[in-house]
């Protein structure tokens, strides 16, 4: 019976790619694609004509966003990434990961629900990172005149910033700082061509909350950063008392249902009481997941933490919900 | 191989044959003749045994790059298949392999149904393109979102289509190609049509059927489901349309009112594992059932007597069909182990 293949093999690694048009998705994908590296990669993309490469591991999909009918206003997914990504799954061959492409102009929330919501998708793939390329001389404009440019940075969990050889350090510097006050948690890479290790992009586990979590940028633990109602801001809050499960739900669920849509990303580590694991919890708007991972470390100070990125966050307010949640 | 001849693999081991392939297996059809059976692959292969001899070697015919991701019987005689390569063949019962149509690399080609009065249907994409019996294209009938199934009624005259919000029913000889639009809202992922045509019922997304009573638009809400329902079909006599998606067969009354109002009959419950497959008989009211475990079973309606085919353990049934006369039964799983028993009187 050597023919028998595993019957459950480990989820694959997707990697969703976000950025605008001319940010430098395409150069990174054909890199992806056409570098001898030794991995396959399966790639759905919506504009095949700007890619160089024909092959059966392209896929052309057709951004299809379908309400999902369970009550949550803004749950979206994807139609035909359920379709495609249970699609590669029967074929043969093990595949070392998936990559995601949006369109320039693409809301990330509905390929990030798609994970959440789909039994298939679940039981297949992982989302392992949200990639987003900006270009370094021109996101600051793209900022000023779109919404979707903002929320791709919020969305990330890695950001190559792309096209350095364009801009002077203090040009770099000055992008940098204002990406930080969208999303301050992300990893950033600098790059340029799009010349990145593809091991920093590809099969890192950036999902994994509790690595995002534990590097906590300096300048945000202060006072809040002054935005506008319409800016995407972050908010994070942290204790030291063990939460209670039960408050934690109700408050975070009230949350949700009437703050979701504001609410881009929302992630947590939250140490239980009487509980040895962590909990990590995020979300997607509404969509939201939780499960227990590795245990608190020996002599581990077990810090509850909840991160917020979103619009219109009111911070008194937030804290007060987290802090009413200890035991 | 280690499987011993319990009581739920007695009919595959003493009237039946089996092979693994190594490789998901998509879908499987008999021929209209009845004289083969054929397996698709997850590998981009076809895999063509003899009803009559099917110890005897199968045909592996290569067809697409990529995965086979459907097979159905061609008009008369031979296959239709799909691919992930855009492309539409024509398979002959000896294997070989003729192009009816490329609708682009990366296009994958996953629903497919065909008629005996000459009729092929492909859906890619948005467009479902209708082909007559000797390959011509007559049409392409484009719809909102992407189509997620395709059905001809008995007669071959009428397509319905199923896609986002809603279906879409389409008549093939129509001069003029305007669409009934069957509406809900949601997603909508696999389709069937009543063999009278009255009714036609969809999959949804969310783990439900939906349906409409086609001579008042009339709808039905079928829900209950803890899975996606990825199979379906209605008996020959159209009494019932059984379904996958639950720990048991679970079908559906189309007689004395019915579905609306009426609660379902379900057969061969009791674990906790889903069936993944039905394929209804035929001639009588029997419908065969594959779990995501691996068994394949039997279910008489109007008794509830259930007969074992295959043993759980290889494999969640990806794959199943009855031959025209009703004495076959084959199946494939994910695993790529495939099965086919004779089930005739010996």
């Amino acid at each position: 019976m050597s023919q028998i293949l595993t019957p459950d093999r480990p989820p694959i690694p997707v990697t969703v790619l976000t950025g605008y048009l001319g940010a430098g998705k395409t150069t990174l994908l054909n890199r992806i694609l056409t570098e001898n590296h030794g991995k396959k990669f399966a790639v759905v993309i919506n504009e095949f004509g700007e890619l160089g490469v024909d092959n059966d591991l392209v896929v052309d999909a057709d951004e299809e966003v379908f309400e999902m009918n369970n009550g949550c206003i803004c749950c979206t997914v994807r139609g035909d990434l359920i379709r495609i990504l249970s699609g590669l799954m029967q074929r043969p061959g093990k595949l070392d990961g998936i990559i995601v492409e949006t369109t320039g102009l693409a809301d990330p929330a509905p390929v990030a629900q798609t994970f959440f919501v789909d039994e298939d998708v679940k039981r297949a793939t992982k989302l392992d990172a949200i990639v987003t390329v900006v270009d370094a001389k021109n996101l600051l404009a793209r900022l000023a005149d779109s919404k979707e440019a903002a929320e791709q940075l919020a969305f990330a969990d890695l950001i190559v910033l792309n096209k350095m050889d364009l801009v002077t350090p203090e040009e770099a510097d000055a992008v940098e700082a204002r990406i930080r006050t969208v999303n301050p948690w992300a990893q950033l890479i600098r790059s340029e061509k799009s010349r990145v290790p593809l091991d920093q992009v590809i099969g890192r586990d950036a999902f994994n909350l509790a690595r995002i979590l534990e590097h906590e940028p300096d300048f945000l633990s202060g006072e809040d950063t002054h935005t506008h109602d319409d800016e995407i801001q972050s908010l994070s809050f942290e204790t030291d008392r063990p939460i209670d499960p039960e408050k934690f739900n109700a408050w975070i669920s009230d949350l949700l249902a009437t703050k979701g849509q504001d609410l881009l990303r929302t992630k947590g580590i939250l140490a239980y009481a009487g509980e040895d694991r962590r909990f990590a919890f995020q979300a997607v708007h509404m969509i939201a997941d939780g499960d227990f991972i590795s245990p608190w470390k020996q002599g581990e100070p077990r810090h509850s933490k909840i991160v917020f990125i979103g619009r219109d966050l009111n911070r008194p307010r937030l804290r007060r919900g987290f802090e009413g949640c200890a035991a | 191989m280690g499987t011993t001849l319990n009581d739920a693999d007695a009919l595959l081991q003493t009237r039946g044959t089996s092979q693994s392939l190594g490789a998901w297996v998509m879908a499987v059809a008999f021929c209209r003749t009845g004289k083969t059976l054929a397996f698709a692959l997850g590998d981009g292969s076809l895999r063509i045994a003899e009803v009559a001899t099917p110890e005897a070697e199968w045909r592996n015919v290569p067809v697409h790059q990529g995965t086979t991701r459907a097979v159905v019987a061609d008009c008369t005689d031979g296959y239709l298949t799909g691919g992930d390569d855009g492309r539409l063949v024509h398979i002959a019962p000896e294997g070989e392999a003729s192009e009816l149509a490329g609708f682009g690399a990366m296009k994958w080609v996953e629903n497919l149904a065909a008629h005996p009065a000459g009729v092929r249907l492909a859906a890619v994409g948005r467009a479902v393109h209708v082909l007559d019996g000797k390959g011509d294209r007559l049409k392409s009938l484009m719809h909102p979102s992407t189509v997620t199934g395709v059905a001809l009624d008995a007669k071959g005259k009428r397509i319905v289509a199923s896609h986002y919000n809603g279906a879409s029913l389409w008549y093939v000889a129509a001069k003029e190609d305007k669409p009934r639009l069957l509406e809900w809202k949601g997603s909508h992922i696999g389709i069937a049509i009543h063999p009278e045509g009255t009714h036609v019922v969809t999959a949804m997304q969310e783990a439900a059927l939906h349906g409409w009573r086609l001579e008042d638009g009339q709808h039905m809400r079928m829900s209950g489901y803890p899975g996606k329902t990825r199979s379906m079909g209605f008996t020959q006599s159209g009494r019932w349309l059984a379904t996958a998606g639950s720990e048991a067969i679970v079908l559906w009354p189309f007689f004395g009112g019915g579905p609306m109002g009426k609660a379902p009959t379900e057969l061969a419950g009791g674990d906790d594992v889903l069936v993944s497959r039905v394929a209804c008989h035929p001639k009588h009211d029997v419908v065969a059932a594959g779990f995501s475990d691996g068994l394949v079973l039997m279910a008489e309606v109007s008794s509830g007597k259930i007969v074992p085919v295959a043993a759980p353990g290889r494999g969640a049934i990806s794959a199943l069909a009855w031959n025209p006369a009703g004495s076959h039964l084959a199946f494939g799983t994910e695993q790529g182990f495939c099965g086919v028993v004779n089930l005739s009187r010996q």
